[in-house]
């Protein structure tokens, strides 16, 4: 478990810890099986390939929105919340891309005595492709309250 | 170009749009542990009841955005034969349009708002709306934006999140979906 993180250590164009994620067949597949999502372009190649022109089978995109809700709940801590995220979709990643999910503070305020951060966020593959870049905002406790 | 699209489709009549609302069946831990497992995140919190209360929740809690799968995809529910040859079904909490799958789909962006943790056991109800219809002219001819904002809310009545998902449709010839 990491020390929590409060308001006070954030610094403006700091980067937060990232996460590295290995999107495999098999985790495609545990997570289309475990939603019941049937969209063949993430389980069958040659309707990917052959029909759709994708260069392999597709990860879901919504498995880049748990992967930024994992990234900013760690951040965030036990003693923080995270309040929103939104993240655009401008490339598939692939299954056996291994993805880098990392964020930077652009900006920290105080609101109605909540200690806010913002940040941008990238889920780059092994080529450097940001392929869902987003935005996320976490709330952190103050250190008078820890 | 040769004219709007969406006028074409008769689709802008739908933006303001509404679902009634939908309940789905209660959230599952098998469920929750299997999907965590799906995204390789080991977080105790849900899987183990106990981990959780001691992480200040009531019980064993669904990975955050796992809200916007809590109700299922009742319209993916089908035999194999019936769903047809790409698997693609419509969600519920997306109002629906005629001839929708004229165009072919991908996912275009997502933005959510977090209030409660969804939890083992909860039933999750969502209602949804169409907020927005645009459209461009893109490299291979023309894309429809629908935005539809859904409201997810648990059995006591109390706000979930709310999610706004944009759906990009193109005239139907290499359809993809995120």
């Amino acid at each position: 478990m990491r020390s929590q993180v409060c308001y006070e250590d954030v610094k403006e164009g700091e980067e937060i810890p990232p996460l590295t994620k290995e999107v495999s067949t098999v985790h495609i597949l545990m997570y289309v099986a475990s939603v019941w999502l049937m969209d063949r372009i993430h389980f069958d190649h040659p309707f990917a390939t052959k029909r759709r022109g994708l260069p392999g089978v597709v990860a879901p995109g919504n498995m880049g929105g748990d992967y930024y809700a994992q990234l900013l709940s760690e951040y965030a801590g036990e003693g923080g919340q995270v309040r929103k995220m939104s993240f655009q979709f401008r490339s598939f990643m692939l299954a056996d891309d291994v993805l880098t999910v990392g964020g930077k503070v652009v900006k920290k305020y105080v609101s109605e005595g909540k200690g806010l951060v913002e940040l941008e966020l990238w889920i780059k593959n092994q080529h450097g492709v940001n392929c869902v870049p987003g935005k996320g905002v976490v709330a952190l406790p103050m250190q008078a309250q820890t | 170009m040769n004219g709007s699209l969406l006028e074409k489709l008769g689709w802008t009549k739908y933006i303001g749009k509404e679902t009634g609302k939908y309940t789905g069946e209660p959230v599952q831990a098998r469920d929750v542990r299997r999907y965590a497992l799906a995204i390789d995140d080991p977080n105790p919190i849900y899987t183990d009841p106990v981990a959780a209360r001691r992480s200040r929740h009531v019980g064993t809690v669904a990975p955050l955005f796992y809200v916007t799968w809590a109700v299922g995809v009742p319209g993916a529910e089908k035999s194999a034969k019936e769903l047809g040859e790409d698997g693609l079904a419509t969600f519920v909490g997306i109002p629906e349009i005629p001839n929708v799958w004229d165009l072919g789909w991908v996912r275009g962006g997502e933005e959510l708002e977090f209030f409660q943790r969804v939890h083992v056991n909860d039933e999750v109800t969502v209602k949804g709306r169409i907020v927005d219809m645009k459209e461009k002219d893109g490299k291979s001819g023309k894309l429809v934006f629908v935005t539809s904002e859904l409201v997810y809310t648990n059995q006591k009545g109390e706000l979930l999140a709310t999610h706004r998902l944009t759906m990009i449709g193109t005239p139907r010839k290499e359809a993809g979906h995120a």
